[in-house]
């Protein structure tokens, strides 16, 4: 596989021998308010994968957005195979054989593979037949196995990652920068993708890999270069540290953990869905089907499933945002009395008691443009302390922002800034202290703390199992499946609208729940299938 | 050992597979709209439903909706959407009298194209450079188009003309046939044969008294399919309005590209003015001549799909509309109805057999009324059909808007960075 490539290599960037592929040092960029990256040195060796860590908010995308051109650096420079450059945009980075593979997908959803993978780069094959030639030609390096010509929104996840990998490829990229590619992975597309770049190392490929999840840096990475703050903090061979070692270098401090010690799980039902079917709009294919789920109180369950599978219609279901075709939604409240509300809205049923932190923040959770104690009154437009009868109560609302700012650790100059303004982290923070507020009697957590950083993470957990301990029902989908294990007291697994597995978190590991989760059927006995069938199509 | 040959693991959305190509869908769409006219036209009693002269004025009306809808089909391809076209539309019905009637049609032609893109640019500025809503400039360009060409005449037209709101006649393009196959046809169509005839009427309708400006618009469609999908300089501005912060990251102008399109809808949009300058029927520029085609012509382009095959269908259904009212009135309007009443019995019958007992249901009493209507009536009133298009609009983009996809950033204000 190896064999062909060495001559296609740009002279400049190919030799192991030579100067490293990319050196940058002193970088330092400043936006108004905030220093991204101050002082920031980085060496690259030709063929290596080398991997960047550091929380969320410690200025790595920034740093690779001044590698890619989409930036330009204050202070510092850039060398490239040994020589000076200086990047206006992207097209200058792709000249001397840099590309990048972003974390959100830039494809345009509604063009074909072909279309996606050409765009910006027509001058080297034309758009046409011979594009496609090339395009297949390279498309077996990544993996990818779907015709040129099919829109790219048919294409799921996984072959999306491939399709701008291959969009780089394509480019002519020698170094190619890597930003959290497997966020959104499942474990056995993540061991894939690894797979890919061994290989594509093997023919002299340089990668940039971005990550968080350090177990991952530590399977891939030949070195790993730490950055905390906006700083590099040093570099180090992943062969040769801890996981906990690496953590501890970017968080500056002890590490958090989702583990939770002893179970708080009691004998009050708090949800009880049963046989909760939905139907997709077009087609009669059921999105879900005979769910039967409890969730008692002190009990956190955790779904876990590929995205796609009906995790978030379940979700969405229970919280009234879909209309359930069949089935019940039956919450017990405090006092124990079971409500059915599966012909109650959205907001009837969040007053019932439940809290829901959505999978999407910026989409579902938040308004970006509005002020933090507006975001406060989001859910709670009907209830004390941010309604006094039919008007909203502003004091009230702006004083509970204020608890939850200093509860939670919300980071922020001040609750009247636009919820824009926070990291990521931040934000999740203020909706996650948001939905725990007015005493819930279950927590709806989709992703609670996807992307975002190891400090905020730690808090969330904390926040989860505090009000677990006090009793709250979790109901926990996430796809970081550590996540899930260290979290949940049952987790269920679901597959194609239905649960088809229990694992026990106690013994169950990632890659067991992540066959188990692609329906490859259970391969330990921590996974026990249910006896519900699965459907047909299951063995396609 | 790489594991490559595994099928992706990711649950791919359910295909939704188009077994038939587009061209052969458009066909087949032809065919049952000939179909449909034909036996209208025998159970109603009404040969003017698919005579020549209907057909020849349609095409006619059918022209500035057509090129009006393809400079829509330019602007949102890129992103921005253009409620503009009326206005645009305007400026070149008063650039293409101005012109014309001093150097003749083509200079017309041109001029139109340069009023129409100059109405275009100042839309790129608004909405690309200052990034103003494009609701809020295009409906800003409406007025300004009325306004400025009002102005305009009065300076311009009126010591000519001696009426403010008229410019002096603007002599037409000369038209052309094809011979003998018009004759052809014409005797078919005399024959009065169910189907053959009607066919023939429409043929005969489609190649008799020809002008130019038909044939340079059935280029443009072709053309801007052409170019818009066939080419890079299409693909880069059809990315600008599927995913334009991709298409930057991958070195596209974004904005460049955006202006060029929207110029472009402009300068179309200007020529679907002059085609109503240049319509054998007017004398020459008229005020509040476009009444609102630009609008409809963004409607054509909706009800396509945002296709240029589409497109060209929509306009030919407004047009058609347009023509029977203007030719021959209330009657055979009414027999449209009758048209419509067996197009949503086929319907019918179609959900019925997809067992979609609900859409079945709408379409019965929907059918019901309609026929209702054309039973109680001898002729629809005058008032009323002159509304034909506008009606044919609404019903049409009510119905077909439902699986429509426009292109993702359309309308999304687009920042750098």
């Amino acid at each position: 596989m190896s064999s062909s490539t060495s001559a296609d290599l740009p002279a400049a960037i190919g030799d192991p021998e030579g100067p490293p592929a990319v050196v940058l040092s002193g970088i330092t960029k400043r936006f108004p308010g905030v220093v991204a990256n101050s002082d920031v040195h980085l060496s690259v060796r030709v063929g290596e994968v080398h991997a960047l860590c550091g929380e969320n908010g410690a200025g790595k995308s920034t740093l690779m957005k001044i590698l890619y051109g989409m930036q330009q650096p204050d202070e510092g420079t850039i060398d490239v195979a040994g020589e000076r450059v200086h990047f206006r945009t992207p097209a200058d980075a792709i000249k001397v054989g840099i590309g990048m593979v972003h974390q959100h997908f830039m494809l345009a959803d509604n063009l074909t593979v072909q279309e996606n993978v050409v765009l910006g780069a027509e001058a080297l094959h034309g758009i046409g037949g011979k594009a496609r030639k090339r395009i297949l030609e390279l498309a077996g390096r990544t993996g990818l196995s779907v015709d040129p010509g099919v829109l790219v929104e048919r294409l799921g996840v996984a072959d999306r990652q491939r399709v701008e990998i291959l969009k780089v490829l394509y480019r002519g990229a020698k170094v190619i920068i890597l930003d959290e590619p497997t966020a959104v992975l499942v474990p056995q597309e993540v061991d894939e993708l690894f797979a890919t770049l061994r290989g594509m190392q093997e023919q002299g490929f340089t990668f940039l890999f971005i990550s968080h999840k350090l177990d991952e840096v530590r399977a891939i990475a030949d070195s790993v270069t730490v950055i905390r703050r906006g700083t590099t903090v040093g570099t180090a061979d992943p062969k040769a540290v801890s996981s906990r070692q690496l953590a501890e270098m970017m968080v500056g401090s002890e590490l958090p953990s989702p583990e939770t010690r002893e179970s708080t799980v009691t004998d009050r039902e708090v949800l009880r869905v049963e046989g909760l079917a939905l139907v997709a709009q077009e087609g009669t294919r059921p999105v879900l089907d005979g769910i039967d789920l409890v969730v008692r109180s002190g009990e956190v369950v955790g779904i876990a499933g590929v995205e796609g599978n009906g995790q978030t219609e379940l979700v969405e279901t229970i919280m009234g945002m879909r209309r359930a075709s069949a089935g019940h939604v039956v919450l017990v409240d405090a006092e124990g009395n079971a409500k059915d509300l599966v012909k109650l809205g959205t907001l009837a049923r969040r007053e019932a008691g439940i809290g829901y932190v959505p999978e999407d923040r910026h989409r579902q959770g938040l308004l970006l443009t509005q002020p933090l104690w507006a975001n406060r009154i989001l859910g709670y437009q009907t209830r004390r302390p941010t309604a006094k009868g039919a008007w909203l109560d502003i004091a009230g609302a702006k004083q509970d922002t204020q608890r939850i700012v200093e509860e939670f650790d919300v980071r922020t100059p001040g609750i009247d800034v636009a919820a824009a303004a926070l990291s990521g982290g931040n934000q999740q923070k203020l909706v996650v202290g948001r939905e725990l507020s007015g005493d819930p009697v279950l927590l709806i957590a989709s992703h609670p703390t996807r992307g975002v950083d190891v400090g905020a993470q730690a808090l969330i957990w904390d926040e989860i199992k505090r009000a677990r301990a006090a009793g709250l029902a979790v109901l926990l989908i996430s796809a970081d499946l550590d996540e899930l294990i260290g979290l949940s007291d049952t987790i269920k697994v679901m597959l194609r609208g239905r649960l088809v597995a229990d694992a026990d978190p106690n013994t169950v590991t990632p890659e067991d729940l992540g066959s188990a989760m692609t329906g490859a059927g259970s391969t330990s006995d921590a996974v026990a299938a249910l006896d519900t069938p699965v459907d047909e199509e299951g063995e396609r | 050992m790489t594991a490559l040959a595994e099928a992706p693991l990711t649950v791919v959305p359910p295909q939704r597979k188009r077994k038939i190509p587009g061209w052969a869908l458009g066909m087949i769409g032809v065919a049952g709209a000939i179909a449909l006219l034909s036996t209208t036209s025998y159970l109603t009693g009404v040969p003017q439903l698919t005579s020549t002269g209907t057909i020849q004025t349609a095409v006619r009306l059918a022209l500035p909706i057509l090129l009006a809808g393809l400079g829509g089909l330019w602007a949102e391809r890129a992103g921005v959407v253009n409620i503009g076209l009326e206005g645009m539309m305007i400026m070149g019905t008063w650039g293409a009298a101005w012109a014309g009637y001093q150097w003749g049609p083509w200079a017309a032609l041109i001029a139109a194209a340069v009023f129409g893109a100059l109405g275009g640019l100042l839309h790129a500025i608004a909405t690309v450079t200052f990034g103003v809503n494009h609701i809020v400039s295009g409906v800003a360009i409406n007025l300004l188009g009325a306004g400025l060409t009002k102005y305009l005449s009065t300076l311009l037209f009126f010591p000519i003309s001696h009426n403010p709101r008229e410019s002096p006649a603007v002599p037409k393009f000369d038209t052309y046939s094809a011979g003998g196959l018009s004759d052809w046809l014409g005797s078919l169509e005399a024959d009065q044969r169910v189907g053959i005839s009607d066919v023939a009427g429409i043929l005969r309708g489609l190649v008799t008294g020809v002008s130019p400006l038909t044939m340079l618009a059935v280029v443009f469609v072709v053309g801007s399919y052409l170019v818009l999908w066939r080419t890079r300089f299409g693909l880069r501005l059809r990315s600008c309005g599927e995913n334009p912060t991709a298409a930057e990251s991958l070195g596209v102008n974004v904005y460049l590209y955006k202006y060029a399109a929207v110029v472009m809808s402009g300068a179309l949009a200007g020529v679907g003015g002059a085609a109503l300058v240049l319509n054998p029927g007017n004398p020459g520029y008229l005020e509040g001549q476009t009444n609102g085609r630009g609008f409809i012509g963004l409607a054509a382009m909706i009800f396509g799909n945002w296709r240029p095959g589409g497109l060209l269908g929509g306009a030919a259904l407004f047009g058609y509309a347009d023509g029977l009212q203007l030719r021959s009135g209330g009657k055979t309007f009414l027999a449209l109805i009758y048209g419509a009443v067996l197009l949503l019995a086929v319907l019918v019958v179609w959900q019925l057999v997809r067992r979609r007992w609900f859409a079945a249901a709408t379409g019965i009493v929907a059918a019901g009324l309609l026929y209702g209507v054309y039973y109680s009536v001898d002729e629809v009133p005058s008032e009323l059909t002159a509304y034909a298009p506008h009606l044919v609009t609404l019903v049409v983009l009510a119905v077909a808007s439902q699986r429509l996809r426009m292109p993702a950033a359309d309308g999304v204000v687009y920042r750098r960075g």
